[in-house]
C-alpha cells in the first residue's frame, strides 16, 4: 500500500546534504587530511615519450635530511608491482623502460613536499631514448615501434576473458561485433555514405587533483584515504599487490573534487601505499594539476562509419571501424572501446551492423574513463553522418532520426535488455524547445543529436540501511559523492521508504571496512543500482518495522503503513522508537535492512544485460563569425529520459554540466602532443570552458516515464547530456554554413579553414 | 641556507582574528592558511592564478592563494570561506549557492564565494555581464555555471533588499 | 610550492639596484608576481634571491604632469580606476580592466608586466601604439627608452640585470582621438591583441581626418610591432572615409605581421587574423570618434 501513496521526498528538489558543509569551507577533501607522523611525496616523471630505463640512483636523494624515502621500480621487489584494472601491465614506477611523457620513475617521501622535491632533484636517471610512437598511425604503421613487447596480464576487470590483444602489434584489444549481413545490406542500400570523424585526447580536468593518504597499521592492514570513483576496485587492486586479504585493506573515500572518470580504477594509491610501507609512517601524495595530465585522459579516437539507407529514410546497415588511443597503459581503455563500440549505431534500429575497434597502445598519457566512456566518440560521427544523410535524401534531420528510433520495448541486440525509454519525446522536446520547425534567424543554424549508452554489466550493488533507537536512518552504501548529489538522493530514497525528513537520514562516505559492496561509481550507475540496493534495504527494514508493530498491535502486517516516522494502523500508531523499544525491550538496539542488486551474467553479447539505457538527446542553435571561424553556441537544448528525476535540481545541475564539458570538447578542449611530448599540460594552455563560453539559453528537460529499473522507476542520468553536444553543434554549424566538420574540436582556426575551402557564398 | 633562520614574523587578522606566524619568505599563503592555521577551505587546483580555487580576500581584494607570497599578507586582514558565514547563519551569498543548486563537488565552492563577496563589494548590483567578466578567472568542471551565475544575481538581490529601505506599499 | 630564495625589500631604488648588481643572475626583481611566482613554480625559473621592488618610493604612484606616469608597481586594478588614467588616457583604463582576470589584476602591476616582456601583454601592445616609454634606473642612472627599444623578443628587454624598471610614462593623445584595444583567442592568454589610435584634426565629425595613426600588432609577433604601411595608409583619411581605407590598411598590417606557427594558431591563420582584427579595432575607434557604441559581441574577442 505504501508503494502507491504519492511521493513525497523522490522527485523534489531537495538541496544537497552536503551544501552547507561545502560552502562553509568544512567539506573534507583527501588533501585536507593530516595523520600524525604523515610523509608527503613527490613524483620523478620521465622527460622522455619513449626511453629505455637503464639505471636509477636514489642514494643520494635517500641520504637527504628530512627524507624517509627514495623508491624507483627496481626497489618494488617486495610487492607485486603491476597494476591495472584490463590488464596489469602499469608499473607503480618505471621498470626497465618509461613509455610516456610523465610516467612516474622514482619517488620520495619526506618529512614535507619541499623536501621531498629537492630531493628528486638528487636522483639520477640514466635513460636511453626510444622511437616513440604518439599516434594512431605511426602506433599501426607496419614495423612501429611497440610500447609493450611482452604479452600483458590480465587485469581484474570481471569480462577480462573477452580481451584480445594481438601480440607483436600495438594493438592491446580488438573487438568485433556483427549482427545480419552488414556488407549485403550496404550493397543493396540505395544510399551508402562513408566518413572519418576524429575525437581528440581531452583531460578530465577534475578540479581537485588526484590524491591518496596510505597508512600501514601494526596488524599489518592497509587504510587509505583516496579520491577515486571505485574503492572496492582500488582495494582488489592493492591487495594483488601486497597480497594481502581483501578484509585487511580498508579504502575510505572523502569528498571528491570532480570526478568525470579520472578517478576510475586505481591511479596513485598503489604507489601511495608502497611508499607508507617502505617508510613505515602515514604517506601523503598529492598530485598537482599538471600531473593529472600525466595521469589519465580520454581515449582519442579516429571513426569510419559507412551507414547505407533506403530512399524512404529507413537505415539498412551501418559498420564502423574504431581506433582508439589509449595510450601507454591500458587502464580501462579495452572497456572504452568495446563498450563504446557495442552502441556504435545509437538508438536506432539497425539490421546488419559490423563493428570492428581496436585499442591501440602510443606513447602518450594513458586513455581510461571519461563521461561517456567510449561512446561521444562514436557518436560524434554517427550523428553527423545521418545529418548528412538527411540532407542527401532531402528529409528533415529530426524527422528521419524519429523514423529509425528503437521503440520502447523493442531489441536493441539478442540476449540484452529491451530498450527501456521513449527516445522520440525526448528527442521531439529537444526539437520543439529549440523551435526546430520555426523559421530562425538567417545568421544562425540548428542542429540536433541524439544519444544511446549501456550502462556496466553485470554489475553488483549492495547497500545497507540502519534505522537507530532514536528513529534516525543511517544508509551504508559506497556509491561515491563526486559533485552529482548521490548522498542526497540515496537519503531521499531511504527517507521515501522510511516516510522520515531526508534530514534524519545520514548517508555514510564510502569506507569499505564499513559500507557494503558497490562495483564503481560511474557509468550513470549509482542512481539505479545503488539506489535500487537502499530502496531494498530500507524496504527490508520496512518490513521488519511492520513485523513487530503486528504482532504488538495485533493487526495483519498488511494493514500497516509507515508515516512521519511511525508505523500507523487503524488502531494507532508506533513512532520508530517505540517499535525498537518492543522489539529489544530496552532503548537500544537497532533494525538493519540489506538491500543486494546483482542482475548477473546474461547472454548479452557484453556478458550482462544493461541494468537501463541511458538515452538523451541534444538541440543546438549557433552562430559563426565567418571572419575568425569563431563558433558560438547561442542555445542549447539537453532532453535526457531518465524514468524519474529523484532530485531534479541536482539532476538538472549535472546535466548543466555535462552539456557545457561536452561544449568544452567540442570548441575548446585538446591535449596537443608534438612527438609524444605534450604541448599544453597546465591550464595555461589548455582552455576548459568559462562561464562566458555557456550558451543565453542553457535548458536542461527531462522525459520521466517512470519505466527505469531504479527505484520509483529511475534510470541513470549525467553522461546522457555530454554526448550529443559535438554533433548537435556540427550538425547546426553545417545547417548554417554548408560546412561539415570531421575534427573536434571546432577551434576557430579549424571552422576558418573550412569556411575558406568552401568559398565564399 | 637555513630555512628556519629565515623565517620572518608576520601579523595577520584571519576572519577577525589576531594571528601572529613566523613563515619563511617563499611561503605561500596558501600553504600557511591550510597547514599552519589549519584553514583548509582554500584548494589548490591549477596552481597558476587560472581556475580560483584557492582565492581569498586580502584586505577586500581577491587574490590567488596559491601565487600569494605570505609575508606580503604582514599587517593585513585576510577572509577565507570560514570567515563567511557568522556562527551558524550563512552568509546571504552561501545561501543563494545552496538554494540555487550552484554548489556540486564544492571544490571550487570556497573560491567562487569569494570572488562573489567581492564582487558584491564593489558592485552591489551587477548586471549579468559584470558577473561574467568577474568569473573569467573562476573555473568549475561540475556546473554549467548558469547556476553559479544565477546565485550570485539572487545573492546580489538578497543583499540589495536587505539593505533598500522599506517601501510602504 | 616554492623552492627557497631570500626575500630583499629595498627602500629606494638605490639600494635595490645595488641588490640586483651584487646578485646578479641570482636575483630577480619581484613586484606582483604573477608571472614570477608562477614560472618558479613551474620550475622554469629559480633565483636565489628576489628583490622586492613594492617598497621602493615613488613605485607605486601614477604622476599626471604633461606626461602620465605609472609607477612600475601599480596594480591593473589601480590603472584600471585611476581617475587620472581614466581622464587622460581612457583605452589605458579599459585594457587594464581586462588583463588576466580579476585576481591577476588586484596583484600584477604595469612593470612586471612589461618587464616580463611575455608576447602575449596585453600593455606592451597599448603601449607601443600610444608611444609610451619607460624610465629605468640603474647604478648608472636614469635611462628612458621607447616601447620599442625595451622590448627586444620574447621574454626579452633592454633591462639590464642592475637595472630596475621604474615607470611607464606617455604624453596622452588628444581626447578627440580615436582609439580601440581588440584582443581574441581561445586560450588563457590571447591569441592577438591590436591597437589603434587615430589622432584627428577636429573633433569626432565625418570630415575629421586622421593626422597620425598608430597601429600595434601584439601576441603574433615575437614582439609587439607597429604596422608602419599600415598606420602611413591611414594618414590623412576622413573618419567619413574610414570604412573604404580599413580593408587596405589591415591587409598591410597583415603583410607586415612576423607570424609563426604554434599552439595559438599556424602562421597563415594569424596573418589573416590580424588583417581581421585591425579592420574591426579601427572601425570601433572610429565608432568611438563618432560617439557610438562600437559593434561588439564577436565570439572570444573583447573590446577594451
Amino acid at each position: 500500500m505504501s508503494r502507491r501513496a504519492p511521493l513525497r521526498v523522490v522527485g523534489q528538489p531537495v538541496p544537497r546534504v552536503d551544501a552547507v558543509e561545502k560552502v562553509t569551507g568544512r567539506a573534507r577533501y583527501v588533501t585536507d587530511l593530516v595523520l600524525p607522523g604523515m610523509a608527503h611525496a613527490k613524483i620523478l616523471r620521465s622527460p622522455y615519450a619513449h626511453a629505455r630505463v637503464r639505471r636509477v640512483d636514489t642514494a643520494r636523494a635517500g641520504a637527504r635530511p628530512g627524507v624517509i624515502a627514495a623508491l624507483s621500480g627496481a626497489d618494488l621487489t617486495w610487492c607485486d608491482p603491476y597494476f591495472g584494472p584490463a590488464f596489469r601491465d602499469r608499473p607503480v614506477l618505471a621498470i626497465d623502460v618509461a613509455r610516456y611523457e610523465g610516467e612516474p620513475v622514482a619517488a620520495v617521501a619526506a618529512v614535507d613536499e619541499l623536501t621531498a622535491a629537492e630531493a628528486l632533484d638528487l636522483i639520477d636517471v640514466d635513460y636511453e631514448p626510444l622511437p616513440a610512437v604518439s599516434t594512431l598511425e605511426e602506433a599501426l604503421a607496419p614495423g612501429a615501434p611497440l610500447v609493450h613487447t611482452g604479452e600483458p596480464l590480465a587485469g581484474h576487470f570481471a569480462d577480462l576473458a573477452t580481451l584480445r590483444p594481438q601480440p607483436g602489434t600495438n594493438v592491446c584489444h580488438r573487438f568485433q561485433w556483427a549482427r545480419g549481413e552488414a556488407a549485403a545490406a550496404l550493397a543493396g542500400a540505395d544510399l551508402v555514405l562513408e566518413d572519418t570523424f576524429r575525437f581528440p585526447p581531452v583531460q578530465h580536468y577534475a578540479m581537485e587533483p588526484h590524491a591518496a593518504l596510505a597508512a600501514w597499521d601494526e596488524t599489518g592492514a592497509l587504510t587509505v584515504w583516496a579520491g577515486t570513483q571505485n574503492p572496492y576496485s582500488v582495494r582488489v587492486e592493492l591487495a594483488k599487490m601486497f597480497g594481502v586479504p581483501l578484509g585487511r585493506i580498508r579504502i575510505v573515500v572523502p569528498h571528491l573534487g570532480g570526478g568525470f572518470g579520472s578517478k576510475t580504477y586505481a591511479k596513485l594509491e598503489p604507489l601511495t601505499a608502497a611508499l607508507a610501507r617502505a617508510t613505515g609512517r602515514p604517506v601523503r601524495l598529492a598530485a598537482s594539476a599538471a600531473e593529472a595530465f600525466q595521469t589519465v585522459r580520454r581515449c582519442s579516437a579516429r571513426v569510419s562509419v559507412r551507414v547505407g539507407l533506403r530512399r524512404d529514410g529507413t537505415l539498412v546497415g551501418v559498420t564502423c571501424d574504431a581506433d582508439y588511443d589509449v595510450g601507454a597503459y591500458a587502464d580501462i581503455g579495452p572497456r572504452v572501446v568495446q563498450k563504446g563500440t557495442y552502441t556504435a549505431t545509437g538508438p536506432y534500429r539497425v539490421p546488419h551492423v559490423a563493428l570492428d575497434a581496436r585499442a591501440v597502445y602510443t606513447n602518450t598519457t594513458p586513455g581510461g574513463a571519461f563521461r561517456g566512456f567510449g561512446v561521444p566518440q562514436l557518436a560524434w560521427a554517427l550523428e553527423s553522418l545521418l545529418d548528412v544523410a538527411a540532407d542527401r535524401l532531402g528529409r528533415d534531420p529530426v524527422d528521419l532520426r524519429r523514423q529509425n528510433l528503437l521503440a520502447h520495448g523493442e531489441e536493441f541486440a539478442p540476449g540484452d535488455t529491451p530498450i527501456d525509454g521513449k527516445l522520440e519525446e525526448s528527442l521531439g522536446h529537444a526539437a520543439q524547445a529549440i523551435g526546430w520547425t520555426q523559421t530562425g534567424a538567417a545568421d544562425r543554424g540548428r542542429g540536433v543529436a541524439a544519444m544511446l549508452k549501456a550502462s556496466v554489466a553485470p554489475s553488483v550493488s549492495e547497500a545497507i540501511v540502519r534505522l537507530h533507537a532514536d528513529g534516525s536512518v543511517a544508509v551504508l552504501a559506497s556509491a561515491v559523492e563526486m559533485g552529482q548529489g548521490t548522498r542526497t538522493v540515496l537519503a531521499q530514497i531511504a527517507a521515501e521508504v522510511l516516510a522520515v525528513p531526508v534530514a534524519r537520514v545520514t548517508a555514510v562516505p564510502p569506507d569499505t571496512a564499513i559500507t557494503p559492496y558497490d562495483q564503481t561509481t560511474s557509468s550513470s550507475r549509482s542512481t539505479t543500482m545503488t539506489g535500487r540496493a537502499v530502496q531494498m534495504a530500507a524496504e527490508d527494514v520496512r518490513e521488519q518495522l511492520f513485523r513487530v508493530a503486528a504482532e504488538h498491535l495485533g493487526v495483519p502486517a498488511r494493514e500497516l503503513a509507515l508515516a512521519d516516522g511511525a508505523v500507523v494502523a487503524a488502531a494507532g500508531r508506533l513512532a520508530y522508537p517505540e517499535v525498537l523499544a518492543i522489539r529489544f525491550g530496552m532503548s537500544g538496539g537497532e533494525l538493519i535492512g540489506r538491500g543486494v542488486v546483482a542482475p548477473g551474467r546474461t547472454a548479452a553479447p557484453l556478458g550482462g544485460s544493461t541494468p537501463f539505457w541511458e538515452m538523451a538527446a541534444g538541440a543546438a542553435e549557433v552562430s559563426v563569425d565567418e571572419e575568425t571561424g569563431a563558433v558560438r553556441v547561442e542555445r542549447y537544448v539537453s532532453v535526457a529520459d531518465v524514468g524519474r528525476a529523484v532530485n531534479p535540481l541536482l539532476l538538472e545541475g549535472q546535466d548543466e554540466g555535462g552539456v557545457v564539458q561536452g561544449l568544452g570538447h567540442t570548441l575548446l578542449e585538446e591535449m596537443v602532443y608534438e612527438e609524444g611530448h605534450l604541448l599544453n599540460g597546465t591550464l595555461l594552455a589548455y582552455r576548459v570552458p568559462r562561464a562566458d563560453d555557456v550558451p543565453r539559453a542553457l535548458e536542461c528537460r527531462f522525459v520521466e516515464n517512470a519505466d527505469g529499473s531504479g527505484p520509483f522507476g529511475a534510470k541513470g542520468a549525467g553522461e546522457g547530456s555530454l554526448i550529443p553536444v559535438s554533433p548537435a553543434v556540427a550538425n547546426a554549424l553545417a545547417r548554417l554554413t554548408g560546412v561539415r566538420l570531421r575534427d573536434l574540436p571546432l577551434t576557430p582556426e579549424r571552422v576558418w579553414r573550412a569556411l575558406r575551402a568552401r568559398g565564399s557564398r | 641556507m637555513d630555512a628556519s633562520a629565515a623565517r620572518e614574523p608576520i601579523h595577520l587578522v584571519v576572519n577577525g582574528r589576531a594571528r601572529d606566524l613566523a613563515v619563511e619568505p617563499y611561503a605561500l599563503l596558501l600553504d600557511v592558511l591550510r597547514d599552519d592555521l589549519d584553514l583548509k577551505g582554500a584548494k589548490r587546483s591549477c596552481d597558476s592564478q587560472v581556475c580560483g580555487a584557492c582565492t581569498v580576500l586580502v584586505d577586500g581584494l581577491a587574490v590567488s592563494a596559491c601565487t600569494y607570497l605570505a609575508v606580503e599578507a604582514d599587517g593585513r586582514s585576510i577572509l577565507t570561506v570560514e570567515g563567511l558565514a557568522e556562527g551558524e547563519s550563512l552568509h546571504p551569498v552561501q545561501r543563494a549557492f545552496v538554494d540555487a543548486g550552484a554548489v556540486q563537488c564544492g571544490f571550487c565552492t570556497p573560491g567562487m564565494l569569494l570572488t562573489t563577496r567581492a564582487l558584491l563589494d564593489e558592485n552591489p548590483a551587477p548586471t549579468r555581464e559584470d558577473v561574467l567578466h568577474y568569473l573569467r578567472g573562476s573555473l568549475c568542471r561540475c556546473t554549467g555555471y548558469r547556476k553559479i551565475v544565477e546565485a550570485i544575481l539572487a545573492a546580489a538581490r538578497a543583499r540589495g533588499q536587505a539593505s533598500a529601505p522599506a517601501r510602504v506599499e | 610550492m616554492l623552492r627557497p630564495f631570500v626575500l630583499h625589500r629595498p627602500r629606494t631604488a638605490e639600494e635595490a639596484c645595488a641588490l640586483l648588481a651584487r646578485l646578479g643572475e641570482d636575483a630577480a626583481p619581484y613586484a606582483g608576481g604573477t608571472e614570477l611566482l608562477l614560472l618558479m613554480k613551474l620550475g622554469l625559473l629559480r633565483p636565489r634571491h628576489l628583490v622586492d621592488v613594492k617598497r621602493v618610493a615613488g613605485f607605486d604612484d601614477i604622476a599626471d604632469g604633461v606626461r602620465l606616469s605609472i609607477g612600475a608597481g601599480v596594480t591593473h586594478r589601480t590603472v584600471e580606476r585611476s581617475a587620472a588614467v581614466q581622464a587622460r588616457c581612457p583605452l589605458m583604463a579599459s585594457v587594464a580592466r581586462h588583463v588576466g582576470n580579476v585576481r591577476v589584476r588586484n596583484v600584477g602591476t604595469v612593470g612586471g608586466n612589461l618587464a616580463f616582456a611575455d608576447p602575449h601583454s596585453d600593455l606592451a601592445t597599448l603601449f607601443l601604439a600610444l608611444d609610451a616609454s619607460v624610465e629605468l634606473v640603474s647604478p648608472r642612472g636614469r635611462r628612458e627608452l621607447t616601447l620599442a627599444e625595451f622590448v627586444r623578443g620574447p621574454w626579452e628587454t633592454a633591462r639590464a640585470a642592475d637595472e630596475l624598471l621604474t615607470s611607464v610614462r606617455l604624453t596622452p593623445w588628444p581626447a578627440s582621438t580615436a582609439a580601440a584595444f581588440v584582443k581574441f583567442g581561445v586560450h588563457e592568454r590571447p591569441t592577438l591583441g591590436i591597437a589603434v589610435a587615430l589622432r584627428l584634426d577636429g573633433s569626432g565629425t565625418g570630415r575629421a581626418r586622421v593626422v597620425d595613426a598608430r597601429i600595434a600588432i601584439g601576441c603574433v609577433n615575437p614582439c609587439p610591432a607597429r604596422a608602419p604601411g599600415a598606420e602611413a595608409r591611414l594618414s590623412g583619411v576622413a573618419l567619413a572615409e574610414l570604412e573604404d581605407v580599413a580593408g587596405e590598411a589591415a591587409a598591410l598590417a597583415a603583410a607586415s605581421a612576423d607570424t609563426a606557427d604554434d599552439l595559438y594558431g599556424s602562421a597563415d591563420y594569424k596573418r589573416e587574423m590580424v588583417a581581421v582584427f585591425v579592420r574591426r579595432a579601427l572601425r570601433a575607434a572610429a565608432a568611438r570618434a563618432r560617439g557610438v557604441a562600437p559593434v561588439a559581441g564577436f565570439p572570444h574577442t573583447i573590446v577594451a
